[in-house]
């Protein structure tokens, strides 16, 4: 029985020691297959850089094919080769965490606020500093992205990831099943806060018992008027603040009055019971059986959800759109700090962010076999598309992929008025660095990881779990990260004049 | 160069056992000896450097023990250490009395085939991985389609939220690893009993003793040497959690940590959530320390009272 038994630390520690050796000879075999599939033609006397390319999604059963359909052309057209490898979105944070440490041969990898942690792993010095890189090799990617986007990602004051062209507000909305919205005939338009959303979900769990009226998952949260230090820990300004303290989320009446309704919801059933375990909800979308749900939307959202779940799905705004900085740091592409072709990896980058063909070909795959074009920039998916479905988002610039069959024309332009209407969130531009607190913060989030989920869905009772928690965070030593950010964003403000 | 030659010598006449020996003694090298060295990884702040791993840990900065810091700022060390202490005692003491148990019953079984039927189905559990075992106790504890609450609704018994109420998990967790685990040791004391001399029993059976009373003075005696073993060397293992049981299981469900939070837990939630290196090696650092101390300890209190019991 317990012979076997391993504890993960170790696993982890060997798995390190043994990569360092795994990695020194698995580089050797990769430049040998790299210039057999892609080497001969296009005669140069530089040799051609063979960039290794770390995203994130499901791995698509296609990919070899295009990646060398990809090869041919930046071949030719800046001497360089990519190796794309893809890892799973579940997997993506843990596993990169470990390769980076390792020291693991790659040149390009993806990150985002909510995925292999920009900030953090910046500092750590997992990524390598663009600054001068965007100035020589990225002058494509300054010209078309919004500035916003450049300034937001500033880590310390210097850039380490390209930020992909997107929405850059984030918006939250509810989403319905229009299905059900119709047979009810129930008015959405008058939701917006989550208590007038209680009238829908009464006659929902009345009239349909297999349904679930509410479909949340355990990372669930309620919208409060709060601009988050870090994302899911309890320290925040108010979104309208004026003298930006830095207060603790358990300590104000918003959380308390959040989390009355999310019980009362709970306790009525409109929940499910599992939630506070519920990793996916993934099933309802596919059977119907939801009503609403919250998410972030971007201009014309509801198509793509539609068209993914295969039945109507409207939505109503449940607050206002604001630039967060973690919504502009919600897709990059980073260049690794140990990469042995930095300017070929920028290079690439900018490619990728201003040319449609190459940009269209990691979306969409080879044209012809995955989709056919039918339009200037309109393009239709064939069946074998399914075999290279890409998430559009991670991968850079959306506004030169091609329009969908059903998109709008006007559908970029509808962005980048998305984009002007976000209201800038107080923290905005700032990052916290969390050197000098970072085992008060290991701590903080150990507690975070207790009390988090259940309490936020409504799982355990707010009137005795919020000053549990509440103390048990100040154990952990969340008023010492509290002084020590408010310092550091006294700071910023005085050198911003904010 | 005699002790050179004397050594040179041995090698050669005991070769086929070193031979033997050998992929042991690599395997231990590889994944048990060289990964030590990342020990110093507890006394430093990790940060990546652009030459690799070992680089890496050269240049990082040590900060001495502040990485233990994190595991003693909340009540979390004294949670982590009873839990896995406390389950680990109740796994060994229940472990061992209905292993012993079933060996017995099983090896007197007189329908041979039946027996080994039985061993075979209560083995089976064993090969099983974590996440389906999680799986099936879930089938039995959803709180809405879960077989548990559906006999309950039957006969109009209120349904239990199994995944947030700490206060049955003790139970569970202990049942769990019971059903998994037993008929696993089981076999090893099955061997054992299957090799103890027949005659001894004939002997006894001449002398008129009965089942129970040859069970009490001729297998359990004969047993005991096995079962310190088999007792000292889980006692080593005290406070190694087994993290499927701990993680998968209770599905990661927060308020269940004050009883299912254990050491091996802990330490993944922390890299997990933090990705910080330094201070899960501390976190493994004082699993491992505590461990040795108490292999070390209860190994001289075998060798006090029974010499020949003792590991080393």
């Amino acid at each position: 029985m317990s012979r076997k038994r391993k504890s993960f630390s170790l696993v982890l520690t060997t798995l390190l020691a043994t990569t360092l050796v795994v990695s020194a000879c698995g580089s050797k075999a990769d430049n040998g297959t790299n210039t057999a599939g892609s080497g001969g033609e296009g005669a140069s006397n530089e040799p051609t850089a063979e960039l290794i390319w770390y995203t994130i999604g499901v791995p698509q059963k296609d990919l070899a094919l295009v990646n060398e359909e990809i090869n041919k052309y930046t071949k030719e057209k800046i001497n360089a080769t990519v190796d794309i490898k893809m890892i799973d979105f579940g997997d993506y944070t843990q596993k990169m965490q470990v390769m980076a440490a390792s020291g693991e041969p790659m040149d390009i990898m993806f990150t985002a606020s909510w995925a292999f942690d920009y900030v953090q792993n910046a500092r750590k010095g997992a990524f390598m500093e663009i600054d001068e890189l965007l100035e020589k090799h990225g002058q494509g990617i300054k010209e078309t992205l919004d500035p916003a986007f450049l300034e937001g990602s500033k880590v310390d004051g210097h850039n380490y990831g390209v930020p992909a062209n997107k929405e850059l507000p984030a918006q939250e909305v509810w989403r319905f099943n229009d299905e059900l919205v119709k047979k009810y005939n129930l008015d959405i338009k008058s939701v917006r806060s989550m208590e007038s959303l209680e009238p829908l979900l009464k006659t929902i769990k009345e009239n349909e018992p297999d349904v679930t009226p509410l479909a949340l998952v355990k990372d669930f949260m309620p919208l409060m008027p709060f601009d988050y230090v870090i994302e899911k820990l309890p320290m925040a300004v108010y979104l309208d603040t004026k003298d930006y303290k830095v207060v603790n989320l358990f300590e104000t009446p918003e959380l308390k009055s959040a989390l009355d309704t999310m019980r009362k919801f709970y306790q009525a059933g409109y929940i499910s019971p599992e939630v506070a375990t519920t990793t996916s909800v993934e099933d309802l979308y596919k059977s119907g059986k939801w009503f609403t749900d919250r998410a972030s939307t971007q201009p014309l959202a509801e198509n793509l959800w539609s068209a993914s779940y295969g039945y109507p799905v409207t939505t109503t705004p449940a607050g206002d759109a604001y630039t967060f900085n973690w919504s502009v740091m919600g897709s990059m592409q980073a260049i690794s700090a140990n990469s042995e072709h930095p300017e070929k990896a920028m290079e690439f980058l900018n490619l990728l962010n201003t040319d449609p063909v190459l940009r269209n070909m990691v979306d969409s795959g080879i044209e012809g076999t995955h989709y056919e074009k039918i339009g200037d920039n309109k393009m239709k998916n064939l069946p074998d598309a399914k075999n290279y479905d890409m998430p559009t988002f991670s991968l850079g610039n959306l506004l030169i992929t091609y329009l969908n069959e059903n998109d709008p024309d006007n559908k970029w332009e509808l962005f980048k008025e998305f984009n002007e209407s976000g209201i800038d969130a107080p923290l905005l531009g700032f990052n916290f660095d969390a050197t000098k607190v970072s085992k008060e913060i290991a701590a903080v989030q150990n507690v975070k990881e207790e009390y988090w989920s259940s309490l936020m869905t409504g799982t355990v009772d707010p009137a005795t779990y919020i000053a549990k928690a509440n103390e048990k965070f100040k154990a952990a030593g969340l008023d010492t990260v509290i002084a020590e950010v408010q310092s550091q964003l006294d700071a910023w403000r005085a050198a911003n004049n904010k | 160069m005699k002790m050179v030659g004397g050594f040179l010598k041995d090698v050669v006449k005991n070769k086929v056992f070193l031979l033997m020996v050998l992929p042991g003694a690599l395997w231990f090298l590889f994944f048990s000896y060289i990964p030590m060295f990342g020990t110093v990884i507890a006394f430093k702040e990790y940060r990546f450097s652009r030459d690799g791993f070992w680089a890496s840990i050269v240049n990082s900065d040590w900060v001495g023990f502040d990485n233990f810091k994190f595991l003693f700022s909340t009540n979390d060390a004294y949670i982590i250490t009873r839990n896995t202490l406390l389950y680990n005692i109740a796994f060994i003491v229940l472990g061992l009395v209905l292993s012993v148990v079933m060996a017995v019953v099983l090896s007197e079984l007189v329908n041979k085939k039946l027996a080994k039927v039985y061993q075979t189905g209560m083995f089976l559990p064993y090969f099983l991985s974590w996440v389906i075992v999680g799986y099936f106790a879930f089938s039995f504890l959803s709180s809405q389609r879960g077989m548990l609450n559906q006999v309950f609704a039957y006969f109009g018994w209120e349904p239990v939220q199994w995944y947030s109420d700490p206060k049955f998990w003790p139970y569970i967790l202990i049942l769990v690893i019971l059903w998994k685990a037993v008929g696993y040791n089981s076999v090893v004391y099955l061997a054992s009993i299957m090799g103890i001399d027949k005659s001894l029993y004939e002997a006894a059976m001449i002398d008129g003793a009965n089942k129970w009373q040859q069970i009490r003075s001729i297998t359990i005696p004969m047993l005991s040497p096995i079962i310190t073993i088999m007792t000292l060397l889980a006692v080593g293992k005290i406070f190694y959690a087994d993290f499927g049981l701990f993680y998968q299981v209770p599905r990661d469900s927060g308020t269940l940590y004050s009883v299912t939070n254990v050491i091996d837990t802990y330490v993944y939630r922390g890299l997990k959530t933090t990705g910080e290196i330094g201070m899960s090696t501390a976190a493994g650092l004082y699993q491992s320390l505590v461990g040795f101390i108490l292999v070390i300890t209860s190994n001289a209190i075998v060798r006090k009272y029974n010499k020949d019991g003792a590991l080393f």
